[in-house]
């Protein structure tokens, strides 16, 4: 029980980070971003490429995580310009569909041109003790991983001038402009801390699973649901939600199987997010 | 013709309606003949072979499909995006009624097309309740569909899991030979069509449009805005539902891909919104282009879903609101 619980947290930190790429870009400039699992399997495969072509395992991670970085940068520069000029709903809709047909592209061109590829990453070293349970290693590093990083994320948000300009455009576009704030700038950035997030997201994954080119659309869905039942913009709210989720996930799985514990999480979710549409801890409009 | 059946935006066209209204009811008429004479004519080119039948039967379903989500999406603005699950519940449970229970034929269709029915309008009567946007009703829907899909494989006692359920019922009639199945589709879609045009024809349609050009003007005009919301849920998605009964029999086989929503809701969707989302005879087109299109790419394996969100991507930046849409405007624009 006590494992699978562990289990649970290490999968709903994955899960928490993840999201909170998802709902940061949504926060702060009403994008939908589906291609976002995509990232996170092409930075993957920027990895094992590197590693193919003869770089040490850290080189190679470093590779991905930059390649992360580009790619936000790219869809910054190109796909979501036209969504720039829009406003409202019919922004979201439009950058839900632009990027749901560059996920396909990436699936259709990285399943055509690498179609067994995955990346996986071993760590050496026998389990280790916690809380009188033996973990994988792999495991506790991922979450270890995470959990420096989404400390930092809060540290950067909370203490950095950048971080409260960032959070400033969430809570009021109008008033950040006014002191002189660029939002289209702020995006830009976090757009490119989220391809950072999602090559993360994709390495500590890969230290518990293999990353599958295909894995792309499973990662998508569940960062899109973790996101809206922590309640869109709010990255605590991701984390609380990727936890709780990623708990349910587990321990359903080992005591019922994995197609009913779907169900169940699935269901879950959809309560939550009919008991509370803006989601466990987004603002009340 | 084409412009006849496009929804306008402003009033002008609602206003226009009215005077026309005996007048463009013959037109519906002789558009929706004039497009099943032009449709009847296919097995004529392809009744010889086998495989291309069955392209052209799935087609045609894609085309129901796309007139069902048509009037949920396109009508009254509700992103269903479990398209795939509502036709499966029309497949899976009549063919379960059917094989395992023991119901005749039509009846299992029948009982299978209500369900579908109501669990799209209890879907629709949640997401009005709740006052879920497009983004959340979309969640909702796509939650429901990832369940149904999961569903289908727990449940593989009764539905065969993931090897498929070989349905029983019709095996050895004409259902599945070659060309009577898609007659059948063929008038299934007809019936569709024109049964939508009608519906935009009475005071349904008048809400409709009310609602969808201006919620809060309609609610204030005295339209019940959620009610006319469930009903077009209840009566797309039974469209749905017998669309995916219909294709199940004829098909004779058919697993949880079937109804999977990578496959059907995606596809689904771009046939729509190619065609033009709103539009009457939009769904027939986009369903048309798109089936011919999946068969000339049908070679290029895993590359075809990069053609595909190509398509996507230039569809939506150039072409937004559909072909049907577009076309009438330049062709009014080169009457004035």
């Amino acid at each position: 029980m006590i494992a699978n619980l562990l289990d649970g947290i290490v999968l709903g930190l994955q899960f928490g980070l993840l999201a909170g790429g998802l709902t940061l870009v949504y926060g702060l400039g009403g994008v939908l971003n589906l291609a976002y699992g995509q990232m996170a399997v092409v930075s993957a495969m920027v990895v094992v490429l590197s590693m193919e072509a003869g770089l040490s395992p850290i080189p190679a991670v470093a590779v991905g995580l930059v390649a992360g970085g580009l790619l936000g940068l790219l869809l910054d520069l190109t796909l979501l310009r036209p969504v720039y000029r829009l406003h409202g709903e019919a922004r979201v809709l439009l950058s839900l569909l632009l990027t749901l047909g560059l996920a396909f592209m990436v699936d259709g061109f990285l399943s055509w041109r690498y179609p067994t590829k995955a990346l996986t990453l071993r760590i050496g070293g026998g389990p280790v003790e916690l809380l009188g349970v033996r973990m994988v290693r792999g495991g506790v590093v991922a979450s270890v991983i995470t959990i420096l990083v989404l400390g930092g994320l809060l540290l950067f948000f909370r203490k950095t001038t950048l971080g409260r300009a960032v959070r400033s455009v969430i809570e009021d576009e109008e008033g950040a402009r006014l002191v002189g704030i660029d939002p289209q700038r702020m995006l830009r950035l976090i757009l490119i801390l989220t391809g950072v997030l999602a090559a993360l997201v994709a390495v500590t994954r890969s230290l518990v699973t293999p990353v599958a080119v295909t894995a792309g659309f499973e990662l998508t869905v569940s960062a899109l649901i973790v996101t809206v039942v922590g309640g869109l913009g709010s990255v605590g709210g991701a984390v609380l939600a990727g936890v709780i989720l990623g708990i349910i996930s587990t321990v359903a799985a080992s005591s019922i199987g994995t197609v009913l514990s779907l169900i169940i999480l699935l269901g879950a979710a959809a309560v939550t997010i009919l008991i509370r549409p803006s989601g466990l801890l987004g603002v009340e409009e | 013709m084409i412009e006849d059946y496009t929804e306008g935006t402003g009033t002008a066209v609602v206003g226009g309606t009215e005077r026309r209204s005996s007048r463009s009811l013959v037109a519906l008429f002789w558009t929706v003949a004039a497009v099943g004479a032009l449709l009847s004519l296919v097995p004529l080119w392809l009744g010889d072979s086998r495989v291309m039948m069955g392209v052209a039967v799935l087609g045609l379903t894609f085309a129901c499909y796309a007139v069902g989500f048509n009037l949920i999406f396109g009508s009254t603005g509700q992103l269903f995006l479990c398209v795939g699950a509502l036709a499966g519940i029309g497949g899976y449970g009549s063919a379960i009624l059917a094989d395992r229970v023991g119901l005749p034929l039509l009846l299992s269709m029948v009982l299978a097309t209500v369900a579908s029915s109501l669990i799209g309008g209890l879907l629709s009567w949640i997401a009005v309740r709740r006052s879920l946007g497009v983004i959340f009703t979309g969640i909702i829907t796509l939650i429901f569909s990832l369940v149904f899909g999961n569903l289908l494989l727990g449940a593989g006692g009764v539905t065969g899991g993931d090897g498929g359920f070989h349905i029983q019922t019709g095996a050895g009639t004409f259902l599945r030979q070659t060309i009577p199945p898609y007659y059948l589709m063929l008038a299934l879609l007809l019936v569709y069509v024109s049964a939508h045009g009608l519906l935009r024809r009475s005071h349904i349609g008048w809400a409709f449009r009310a609602l969808r050009d201006d919620e809060v003007a309609a609610e204030l005009a005295g339209v019940d805005v959620s009610r006319y919301r469930v009903y077009a849920a209840v009566i797309g998605a039974a469209m749905l539902g017998l669309a995916g009964s219909l294709f199940a029999f004829t098909e004779g086989t058919i697993s949880p891909t079937t109804y999977g929503f990578a496959q059907i809701d995606v596809e689904t969707m771009v046939m729509l919104a190619f065609g033009g989302i709103g539009t009457l005879f939009g769904p027939v087109l986009g369903a048309a282009v798109f089936t011919i299109i999946d068969e000339l790419i049908q070679d290029l394996g895993q590359l075809r879903l990069l053609v595909y969100g190509a398509l996507i991507i230039g569809l939506f930046l150039w072409v937004p609101r559909g072909i049907i849409p577009t076309l009438g405007d330049l062709m009014r624009r080169r009457q004035e």
